[in-house]
């Protein structure tokens, strides 16, 4: 391949891995994790889907070396399992990542109607008609203005969630909340299953790999994403400490995410953010699907019509628009707590089982090394199983508690 | 013929149906890439550069600004006209380095002349 000098750096490529995980939704996923486990087992369970994580990174980094495709995860298992594998795995995640999409739009509805006197449900498809019009203009936010915005994202969010863990810890009951008794097993592998879907999103690095400076800066992006993510979340999960005893069972994402007694400005401030955050996620799944959909209609996979480009602005319009009316119908349909719960439980079962066919595609032609050691091939059918179970525990806890599961959205409340 | 005679014969095929489309080519006016094609699995290598949309020779050695790598197969029916390019880059077959925009041009500009 040519020596062409690519315009991405690392701290660029760490914000892309970053960004795409962040979304306001896993503040959600956060208060479900808190819900089941609490204090320290809430730091213990994202740690430990840290550290899959990074076993996943590593395979990844392999996977990005030898096929270095922009289209990342579909290019890598297509290679290694054959199309068809590699279309049955990845369209069930294409779909809940558009599922996730709709009750980020559904949070940001919430957030836009505690600031400004508009219904919730409006504030959402806003929320989604503002960036799909962004993509359909074709302007795409630079890589430095994106990482620049992520950095920001972070480092709000990590500073209020430090003054909240230092409000809690001059509380009375603040150990006995940091170290809760021991959760039952299920409970802690459902908590991980959960912690898996904070993480989603980080792997969409490999997509970048076209603009890196140098062969292994996606490697290492990708590692420190999930040492970034990890510690964030980790910092997160304590904050919530800084919530009434038992109040985060009626929380709501956006008391989550502004501190109590805060005035107009912090609220604005924390909103603006949330926005930024949510922006930065849609407009990239929307980007990324929307070229997915493009190509399948040009396969005759799905409708021909959905396979134009707009000559100018070099985007499919066809496809944007059918994705916005998809996000549109299922912000619509996803209202009440259950089905929110079931799309985030799906929606970390998913993303493990792709990771997991990620990972075993690594063991196997054409990126598997000759002669590599049979030690590598168990340790790599050891990581998928775990990340398969970790993401059926999320679905399995779920399911049978839905009807008491609530507060998780709130409606403008 | 030799991998780079195969490859460089089927450029020539596809910077001939691109300049029999005066329309296409005016749409390209303001993008000026030179463009390398690299087979893996074979000694070939060919590179056009486009100025302003129109076809203006190999390059003259510059560094190219986007580079196209695949199987001497694969690189062929594509610019043969036979195959979309998304669909081998879509399954990993053809990588892409460079700007995503010139990609998704040259790519609009494949399945403008690939009949349907």
């Amino acid at each position: 391949m040519s020596a062409l000098k690519g315009s991405a750096g690392p701290a660029a490529l760490v914000a892309t891995g970053c960004g795409t995980a962040l979304a306001c939704v896993c503040a959600v996923g956060l208060l479900e994790i808190d819900r089941r486990l609490g204090g320290l087992w809430s730091v213990a369970a994202v740690l430990v889907a840290a550290l899959l994580c990074a076993g996943l990174a590593r395979a990844l980094a392999r996977l990005t070396a030898v096929v270095p495709s922009g289209v990342g995860l579909l290019a890598f298992l297509s290679r290694g399992l054959g199309r068809r594998w590699a279309m049955a795995l990845m369209l069930p995640y294409a779909a809940l990542i558009l599922a996730l999409v709709a009750i980020e739009a559904r949070i940001v509805g919430t957030l836009l109607a505690a600031l400004m006197p508009v219904p919730p449900a409006a504030g959402a498809i806003a929320f989604l008609v503002a960036t799909w019009a962004v993509a359909r203009a074709g302007l795409r936010p630079g890589l430095r203005l994106q990482a620049a915005a992520t950095w920001l994202l972070i480092g709000g969010f990590a500073l209020m969630a430090a003054l909240a863990v230092a409000r809690a810890a001059a509380q009375p009951d603040f150990l006995a909340r940091l170290l809760p008794a021991a959760p039952a097993p299920m409970a802690f592998v459902a908590g991980v299953g959960q912690a898996l879907f904070l993480f989603m999103g980080f792997e969409l690095v490999t997509t970048q790999t076209e603009l890196a400076r140098a062969p292994g800066d996606v490697g290492r992006a990708l590692s420190r994403s999930v040492q970034v993510l990890a510690a964030f979340y980790a910092l997160a999960a304590l904050a919530l400490l800084a919530m009434p005893a038992g109040g985060t069972a009626a929380m709501t994402p956006r008391l989550l995410l502004a501190p109590p007694g805060a005035g107009p400005l912090v609220a604005a401030a924390v909103g603006l953010l949330c926005l930024l955050a949510s922006f930065t996620s849609w407009n990239g799944a929307l980007l990324t699907l929307s070229r997915l959909v493009y190509a399948l209609a040009s396969q005759g996979l799905l409708p021909r019509p959905l396979a134009r480009l707009d000559g100018k602005r070099l985007v499919p319009p066809n496809a944007l628009g059918a994705l916005l009316a998809l996000a549109v119908l299922l912000t619509v349909l996803l209202d009440g707590t259950a089905l929110v719960s079931v799309v985030l439980a799906a929606a970390a079962a998913g993303a493990a089982l792709v990771w997991a066919a990620s990972v075993a595609v690594r063991e196997r032609a054409p990126f598997a090394e000759p002669g590599r050691p049979r030690r590598h091939r168990l340790a790599a059918a050891a990581l998928a199983a775990l990340f398969i179970a970790f993401g059926l525990g999320a679905v399995v806890e779920t399911l049978p508690n839905l009807h008491t599961s609530k507060g998780v959205i709130a409606h403008g409340r | 013929m030799t991998p780079e005679q195969q490859l460089q014969g089927a450029l020539d095929g596809f910077l001939r149906a691109y300049r029999a489309r005066p329309d296409l080519v005016a749409e390209q006016q303001g993008w000026s890439p030179v463009i390398a094609l690299e087979a893996s699995d074979a000694p070939a290598r060919v590179s056009v550069a486009l100025a302003d949309g129109r076809v203006a020779g190999t390059g003259g050695g510059r560094p190219p600004t986007l580079a196209i790598t695949g199987e001497l197969r694969t690189l062929c029916d594509v610019l043969e006209l036979r195959r979309d390019p998304n669909e081998p880059y879509l399954f990993g077959e053809l990588l892409v380095r460079g700007p995503e925009a010139d990609f998704v041009r040259l790519d609009y500009v494949a399945s403008r002349l690939c009949p349907r």
